[in-house]
Parts: C-alpha cells; sequence; structure tokens
C-alpha cells in the first residue's frame, strides 16, 4: 500500500516537471529562442579611426597608433595563483591585487576585461608569447590617437576626451556613441563631426567565450576626414622654443588672407595624455595646475591691452576729424585732469610731440588728450571696428569676446556713470577694456593693410576640398588715418629712441607697436604687435606675456626673431 | 536452480531500460562533447562507453553473487566508506573547490556515489534486523546515525547534493519500513527546524546558489549564469528540437557543465519536448518497474533494499530536472545513466543489478 502511495507521488512528480516543461518549449519557445540568438549573435564594433591633422606642408601633427591592450576572456582564464604571479610580474602589479580586479571587473564571462591599457609594444610581445601558457589572455590592438609634437600646438590641435552624458544626449543623432572620443579643444573640438571616423560593425556568431567563430555581415569603418591646417610647423616650435618658460600667447597671421601659421600658447599641456587612460592622476595634475595650462590665451584669455590700444585711440581721433596728423600736443610728464594727477611712463615729459611721435614714443599724456578728443563714445565705436569685445571668429573653440567699456556698459555693470577719468585710462588701453591676443593681432593687421579686417582661420582643406577663404571686410576708416598710424608704428621700431626697436629684423621693415599694461600687484602685461614689410604687410603678428614686463623687451625681441624666421622660411 | 529462476524471475525490463537510456545519453554526451572548443581530446562519449563496459561486468558480477552475503558485508563497507570519505577531507585532491575524488592515475573516483548505495544496504540490514525496534524513537536512532555521519562528510567535501540524496534514501527507507505516522511528522518538522543549522555547513558558494534561486536575477552573470543558459536552452528546443548536434547553447559552449548536472538541458535543447517527454517516459517506466519489484518480492531486506534504490533514482531524475529547468537550486545533482560520470554510472549498475539480484531470488526467501 505505502508502495503505491510512493508511485503515485513520484508519477504526480514526473507530471508537473512534464506539464513545465511543455509550457518551456511549446508555449514560450519562440522566447527562448529569441534569447537564444542574442546570445550567438554579437555586433562586435569596428570602429573607424579618426581623420588626421597635418600642417601647411602636410606633416603631421596629431594622428593615431596602434595601441596594445592587456586583456583578459575571464571564462577562459583561470586564475591560479601562478597564472597571476607571471600575470603580474609582467604588469608589474601583485598577484592579489590583479585577482582583485579581475574579479571587480568582470562583466560577462565572455567579455574580455581590460587589465591594462596601451602597454609598451615590447611588453606586449613579452604578453603574447606568455599567453600560450596561459589561456584565455591576449593582447588586443586599437588604433588610438597620437599627437608625435606632444605639447608644441597643442592648444591648436586640442585633444581628445571621453564622451560624457549631456554630449551623448545632444550628440547620438549624429552617430556618437557612449565610450567614444571626442574632441575637447582646439580643431579636434571644432571639426570633431568631420575628424570623426564612420564605425563599422561585424555582426558575427560568436561563442560563449565571445570568440567569433563566423562573420554573418560586415560593415567596413570609415576614416574621418584627414585636415590641412595653415599652420608651418617650422614656424610653430621656433615661437614654441621661443616662449619656452613664458605665461603668454604668440599669433602669426597672413595679412591678406587671415590664415594663422601659428599659434602658440604657454604653458601648454601634452594632448597624450588624455588619450589612454594611462595616468588619470596625471590629467589631474594637469587641470590643477595654478597657471591653466589649458587655457587658450591668444583667444580665451581677455587682458588689459595697454598702449597697443593707442592705435585704436589714434584711429578714433584722426578718423573723427578731432585732431589733425600736424596737431601737437605737450607732455611735461603728467596730465592734471581737475585735481587728478595722470603720469607718462616717462617722468620728465616728453616735451611737444604730433600724434607720430606720440606713437613712436608711446606717450600717455598725449594720448590722455587724443582720449579725451575722441571721447568715450568715439573710443568704444572703433574698438567695435576693429573686432574687440566680440569673437574673431577664428576656428576654434572657447573664444572670448573680451569687453569693450561704454556708457552704458558701466551704467549697467558698475551701477556708476561714466566718468572723465575712465576716458583717459581707456584711451591708453586701461581700465575696464579687456581684449584677446588675436582681437589685437585683426586690428593691428586692418591697420596695416589700410583697412581690411580679416577672420583668422585655420584650416584650409577638409578632406579633398579647399576650405573658401575666409570672410574679410574693409573698415570705413580713412586711408590717411591708417598711414599716419603707420608711420608712427614704423618710427617705433626703426627710430632710435622708438619703443619698439627691439623688434627690428635684419633686411626687414617692420612696423609695430608695444604695450605694458597695469595689471595689478603681479606686474604687467607685455605686449607687441605689428607686421612686415611695413608698408605692404604680409604677415601680421602679436607677442603677448602675462606679466612680462615691458612690451619693448622681451615682446620686441620675440617678434624680431619671429620675423627673421620668416625671411628664413621664405615668406618675407 | 539459479538458471531457472533466472529465466523465470528475470524482469527483462530492468536491464534493458537502463542500457536505452545509458545509449541514449551516450548520444547526448557526444553532443556536448562536441562543442568548439573541447579541443584537448576529451570526448565524454567514448570515456563514458567505458565505463559502461565496467558497469555491465558489475551488474553481471552482482547479480551472480547471493544476495544475503552481500548485505552481510554491509557494515564493513560502511566503515570502509566513513574511512574513505575522512580520508578525502584531509587528503583529497582539490577539483573545482570541492574534495569529492581519489586519483589514481587518469582514474578518478567518487566515494560519495557509492556511499548512496552502501547506505541503503546498511539500512536495509539494520532495519530489517532490528523490524520491530524501528517503532520507537530508541531504534530510529541507528538509522540516523548511519545516515548522518556520512551525511556530515559529504557536506563538508562539499557535495550537497548526494547529501541530499542521503537524507532521501533514509526518508523513504524509514517510510517503506512503516515507522509511526507520528514519527514521521516529526521528523519532517524536526528537517524544517534543523535547516538553519544546515544553512552553517554550507559553502559560500551553494548559499549563493540557494539565493539565487530565490531571485535568479540576483546573480545572472555568476551563480545565476548557468541556470539562465539551461533555461535558454531547454526553452529554445520547442516541441522538436534543434537537431542532434544543433543546439546553439550547447555547441557554443554557452551551457557550462553540459555533459554532466546539464545534460538534460542538451537534450532539451536538441530534440525538444518530444526528447524530454521520452526520456521522462523511460525513467518513469524504470522507476516503476523497480517500483513493482518491491511489491512483489517477499524478502523485507529486498524489499528495503529495492525501495532505497527506487527512492535514490525517482530523487535524482527529479531534482536534476526541476534544477535544470529552474523550478529547484541548482545543487549539483547529476541525471542517472546520462550524465558523465564513472563513480555514478557503476554505482547505478549496481544498484539496477541488486534489484535484479532481488527480483531473481523472491522465491527463495
Amino acid at each position: 500500500m505505502i508502495i503505491s502511495f510512493i508511485r503515485k507521488i513520484i508519477i504526480a512528480l514526473f507530471s508537473v516537471l512534464i506539464v513545465y516543461l511543455f509550457y518551456m518549449q511549446c508555449v514560450r519557445g519562440e522566447y527562448y529562442q529569441d534569447l537564444a540568438k542574442m546570445n550567438r549573435i554579437r555586433l562586435l564594433p569596428l570602429s573607424g579611426p579618426r581623420g588626421n591633422i597635418y600642417d601647411r606642408d602636410g606633416n603631421l601633427l596629431a594622428g593615431n597608433r596602434l595601441a596594445f591592450d592587456c586583456v583578459v576572456m575571464p571564462q577562459e582564464f583561470y586564475p591560479d595563483h601562478k597564472a597571476l604571479e607571471e600575470l603580474g610580474r609582467l604588469l608589474n602589479k601583485s598577484a592579489s591585487v590583479l585577482k582583485d580586479e579581475i574579479r571587480e571587473n568582470t562583466i560577462a564571462p565572455f567579455v574580455p576585461m581590460v587589465i591594462k591599457d596601451d602597454v609598451a609594444k615590447e611588453l606586449a610581445i613579452a604578453i603574447s608569447e606568455k599567453s600560450l601558457d596561459l589561456p584565455g589572455l591576449l593582447i588586443q590592438t586599437r588604433s588610438v590617437r597620437y599627437y608625435p609634437h606632444k605639447n608644441m600646438g597643442s592648444h591648436v590641435i586640442g585633444y581628445l576626451g571621453k564622451i560624457n552624458e549631456d554630449e551623448l544626449y545632444a550628440l547620438s543623432d549624429y552617430g556618437y556613441k557612449a565610450m567614444d572620443h571626442v574632441g575637447r579643444g582646439g580643431l579636434e573640438s571644432f571639426y570633431d563631426s568631420y575628424l570623426k571616423g564612420e564605425e563599422g560593425g561585424i555582426q558575427a556568431e560568436v561563442d560563449s567565450r565571445g570568440r567569433e567563430l563566423r562573420q554573418l555581415g560586415i560593415k567596413e569603418p570609415e576614416k574621418g576626414k584627414d585636415i590641412t591646417t595653415t599652420i608651418d610647423l617650422e614656424l610653430e616650435a621656433h615661437i614654441d622654443s621661443l616662449m619656452e618658460g613664458e605665461r603668454g600667447a604668440a599669433i602669426v597671421m597672413s595679412s591678406e588672407t587671415g590664415e594663422i601659421l601659428a599659434l602658440v600658447s604657454k604653458p601648454d599641456f601634452d594632448p597624450n595624455i588624455f588619450v589612454s587612460a594611462l595616468k588619470p592622476d596625471s590629467i589631474k595634475i594637469l587641470l590643477g595646475r595654478s597657471d591653466y595650462p589649458m587655457i587658450d590665451r591668444a583667444i580665451s584669455g581677455a587682458y588689459p591691452p595697454g598702449s597697443v590700444f593707442k592705435l585704436v585711440t589714434s584711429s578714433a581721433a584722426l578718423d573723427m576729424k578731432r585732431m589733425s596728423l600736424h596737431d601737437q600736443l605737450n607732455c611735461p610728464g603728467f596730465y592734471m585732469l581737475g585735481k587728478w594727477r595722470f603720469n607718462c611712463w616717462k617722468d620728465d615729459g616728453h616735451g611737444t610731440e604730433t600724434i607720430i611721435d606720440g606713437i613712436k614714443n608711446s606717450c600717455n599724456v598725449f594720448f590722455y588728450q587724443v582720449g579725451r578728443k575722441a571721447g568715450v563714445d568715439g573710443l568704444a565705436a572703433y574698438a567695435v571696428k576693429y573686432g574687440m569685445g566680440r569673437n574673431s571668429g577664428i576656428d576654434l573653440p572657447y573664444e572670448s569676446a573680451g569687453t569693450v567699456p561704454t556708457r552704458a556698459w558701466k551704467l549697467y555693470r558698475m551701477r556708476q556713470s561714466w566718468f572723465e577719468g575712465d576716458t583717459v585710462n581707456y584711451a591708453i588701453g586701461q581700465g575696464y577694456l579687456l581684449v584677446t591676443p588675436i582681437q589685437i593681432l585683426r586690428m593691428t593687421n586692418a591697420v596695416g593693410t589700410e583697412g581690411i579686417l580679416v577672420k583668422p582661420f585655420l584650416v584650409r582643406k577638409i578632406g579633398g576640398l579647399e576650405v573658401k577663404g575666409a570672410e574679410r571686410r574693409r573698415l570705413d576708416i580713412s586711408k590717411e588715418t591708417f598711414r599716419t598710424i603707420k608711420e608712427g608704428m614704423k618710427r617705433a621700431v626703426d627710430d632710435p629712441s622708438g619703443t619698439a626697436k627691439a623688434a627690428r629684423a635684419k633686411g626687414l621693415s617692420v612696423a609695430g607697436k608695444t604695450g605694458t599694461a597695469e595689471a595689478g600687484p603681479k606686474g604687467t602685461h607685455a605686449w607687441f604687435t605689428g607686421f612686415s614689410p611695413a608698408d605692404k604687410p604680409q604677415f601680421s603678428l602679436v607677442v603677448f606675456l602675462e606679466y612680462g614686463g615691458k612690451g619693448g623687451d622681451k615682446p620686441a625681441k620675440m617678434a624680431s626673431s619671429i620675423f627673421a624666421k620668416l625671411k628664413e622660411l621664405g615668406y618675407l | 536452480m539459479y538458471r531457472i529462476n533466472y529465466r523465470k524471475n528475470f524482469d527483462l525490463f530492468l536491464i534493458i531500460l537502463p542500457l536505452i537510456i545509458v545509449s541514449a545519453g551516450l548520444l547526448f554526451l557526444y553532443s556536448a562533447s562536441h562543442g568548439i572548443y573541447e579541443s584537448n581530446g576529451t570526448n565524454f562519449a567514448h570515456r563514458q562507453a567505458m565505463w559502461l563496459l565496467a558497469g555491465i561486468v558489475m551488474l553481471v558480477i552482482i547479480v551472480n553473487m547471493d544476495f544475503r552475503r552481500i548485505l552481510d558485508w554491509s557494515y564493513l563497507c560502511y566503515g570502509i566508506m566513513a574511512l574513505m570519505l575522512l580520508v578525502l577531507l584531509f587528503a583529497g585532491g582539490a577539483r573545482m573547490g570541492a574534495k569529492r575524488w581519489f586519483s589514481i592515475g587518469w582514474l578518478t573516483f567518487q566515494p560519495s556515489e557509492f556511499a548512496k548505495i552502501i547506505l541503503i544496504m546498511v539500512l536495509a540490514f539494520y532495519i530489517g534486523n532490528n523490524r520491530h525496534a524501528i517503532r520507537t524513537i530508541k531504534g530510529l536512532i541507528t538509522p540516523f546515525l548511519l545516515a548522518g555521519v556520512l551525511f556530515l562528510l559529504i557536506i563538508k567535501e562539499p557535495d550537497l547534493g548526494s547529501a541530499l540524496i542521503l537524507l532521501a534514501i533514509l526518508f523513504i527507507m524509514l517510510l517503506v519500513s512503516e515507522m509511526p505516522v507520528k514519527y514521521m511528522a516529526g521528523l519532517v518538522i524536526a528537517g524544517v527546524a534543523s535547516s538553519p543549522f544546515l544553512w552553517n555547513f554550507l559553502k559560500e558558494y551553494q548559499k549563493r546558489r540557494l539565493l539565487v534561486f530565490i531571485n535568479p536575477n540576483m546573480d545572472p552573470l555568476g551563480a545565476g549564469y548557468t541556470i539562465i543558459q539551461s533555461k535558454i536552452a531547454i526553452g529554445s528546443g520547442g516541441l522538436f528540437g534543434r537537431g542532434f548536434l544543433g543546439g546553439t547553447q550547447n555547441q557554443l559552449n554557452f551551457l557550462p557543465e553540459s555533459h554532466t548536472d546539464f545534460i538534460f538541458a542538451v537534450i532539451g535543447e536538441e530534440w525538444g519536448f518530444a526528447g524530454v517527454l521520452l526520456v521522462v517516459f523511460l525513467f518513469v517506466f524504470l522507476i516503476s518497474r523497480i517500483l513493482s519489484v518491491a511489491e512483489r518480492t517477499n524478502d523485507f531486506y529486498g524489499k528495503l533494499v529495492v525501495m532505497g534504490v527506487a527512492g535514490m533514482l525517482a530523487f535524482q531524475v527529479i531534482v536534476n530536472i526541476a534544477m535544470t529547468v529552474g523550478l529547484m537550486p541548482v545543487v549539483g545533482i547529476p541525471l542517472p545513466f546520462v550524465s558523465y560520470g564513472g563513480s555514478s554510472l557503476i554505482m547505478n549498475f549496481i544498484a539496477i543489478a541488486l534489484v535484479i539480484n532481488i527480483d531473481m531470488h523472491r522465491t527463495l526467501f
């Protein structure tokens, strides 16, 4: 009796199993078949390499190199102690650390796990040899961004970063995916959509270890478009070495077209460190530095221009006919505005000067008076005409517009009305006025070319296509005004008492203007801006040094050296 | 005398059914070894076929022995078994973190498989000799001790599956020996009450498996991985399966342990519902035949042994299938006659041999 009871129980239990099996296989069979399909078919992405960046002569500025990642297949890799020890010895890690890392980072038994990315080629070979004894250990290659000149030109070229959530949201329609790298600065960022390669993929049947068994379909990846810049690598290198150890920026531009031949911002950074997560610490150190190496001082830094602004003051007064070429003003070494005393940089004064002398001597007292003739509205209007207070439109991200103060601006921002003393300061490029080096360069270039305001640009070719020359505008300022100012700038260089005489370059005619801008207790910013040949400029440049002393010293000397290099390279 | 009894009393199904099941098992073992990455030369079907020969030899030997004499040896066998398990705990070769095997050259031997049949014999011997004592609590102490010692030694290995089978054997044999219902009820209550204590005996991974069973999504790539892959394999088999060697889950190695505890998933994937129905039917038929032997034998010792064997087989088949479809936690119980493993196969043939032996001699007693 008990046995027949047991028999019934056993048959009942088997019946339950049969019913459940029927449910799984016949009712929900399709569901499980889909799951099985998902198990075995995998899309293996093939990344399209980024386009290269070249200088104007085809020298590589940014390219791609092969990186070797040391990878473990969790399902295949049985981490016995001996294997871990051997691997640890190669990777310079302890066996226990390695074991923890493998355990923590395993996503799935068949998903390869990177235990050390971007290992040196020699190490990659050593690991490959070891992998015969250590199943599941292998070397995977991938293409990574590579900047052969390291720090040099880093602000122009830019760098890459892993795409963040906001960017992904905004860009996912354009083919960007999580874990993609996107341009984060410089041309890498500005031309990211061109440089970015098109991802391809292999639809493959894989085994449980994620190993490809059979290709079902393939979409070839496409390389991004190559970009040819206007940069001259040799000139860039020359300026880079001149600026070594400085803080500031220097830019060289073709006067007619606005092509940028060199753009240096110091301090700079090595864009390679952002590429592989090799040393996240070094990124942290870089971002934490108090001298802000990531800021492109040439276009993003806004500074008081100091005396280089006197070119704008001159333009305003002359063009508005508030004074003439022949008007003479006196400089006793100081200027009294009511009870307020404004000094000249030269204590015993410059005596009686015309505007050409005023520019040559960079005489403050002379320009206090010129500035008052032009008035705040005139100064602001001409500063805006020359492109200050707004972006130059250069093809780089994060450009700063600077500040061109007006009466309204002061009322709105400072809740104060404009004082005549503000105008006096304004005239010599001090006070609320803030400009970027590229704005000064544009302004100087407009003076040199007698009215051509160019839009500076860095890229001349995308893929095979020539980029249309950037826009140029003719300023409605009289030729006479420009010629007068140019004469002053020529004398500033040529005359033995000119403030910019250090900028002279052998065999070249140079016109220039220095600036030494008060910048608080830490000292003065030093400026030089100029062009050559002086009468019909082909190239303009600006040199700016943060807390760099006097514009007539280092910046002018650097400018001289840059002009000489331009000549040596055959540009002048 | 023997020959006559042999012809007259021998239920042919008792030998034919296991052989059919083993043959089907060989096919699936072949399929399980066919996975592209088992390239180290291991063909589980070939090896299992060798074990099959050994099993048949054991069967012939045991069928031709005197059943009474076999039972006389049971205490000795029990002592040797306990000793072996003890030695194993301290000296056994570690394989997959468990000390379950003795290795002599390429030959490995798993004592816990034989512990099952030895427990059946020793319990049958004791209960048969103390038929009335078993109705008292005092008389129950010895059977519990006999099962308990082996249980603790095996669960410590750790081999949760084999240990649970011992409990199942004890339970069904006590049931058959007509233990009073109140004791049986007490036993069930005691079993439930002691489960927290047993919990502490489990290894971390065993606890995780049990927890994963309660919530399979807790650890889909760790402990839950196997069960998920097994369900996909069985479910995707559909009505008629994906064909022999056609299952991607098995062939592409998504299914771990496909040649041992999860061989049923290979059957489900490649032969579908039709295949599993056939296999389940073969097992039900076999177990039913064994139960019939128990019903017709007059020998109390024999009845106990046969019921022990029936209970052991039924428990293993039901738990193994329930485990592969996700109805029970994964505890590591092979599918009798089908899963790869020499010790298990030989032990199952010994069990069948004992049943045949008892069936043949039933009129002698």
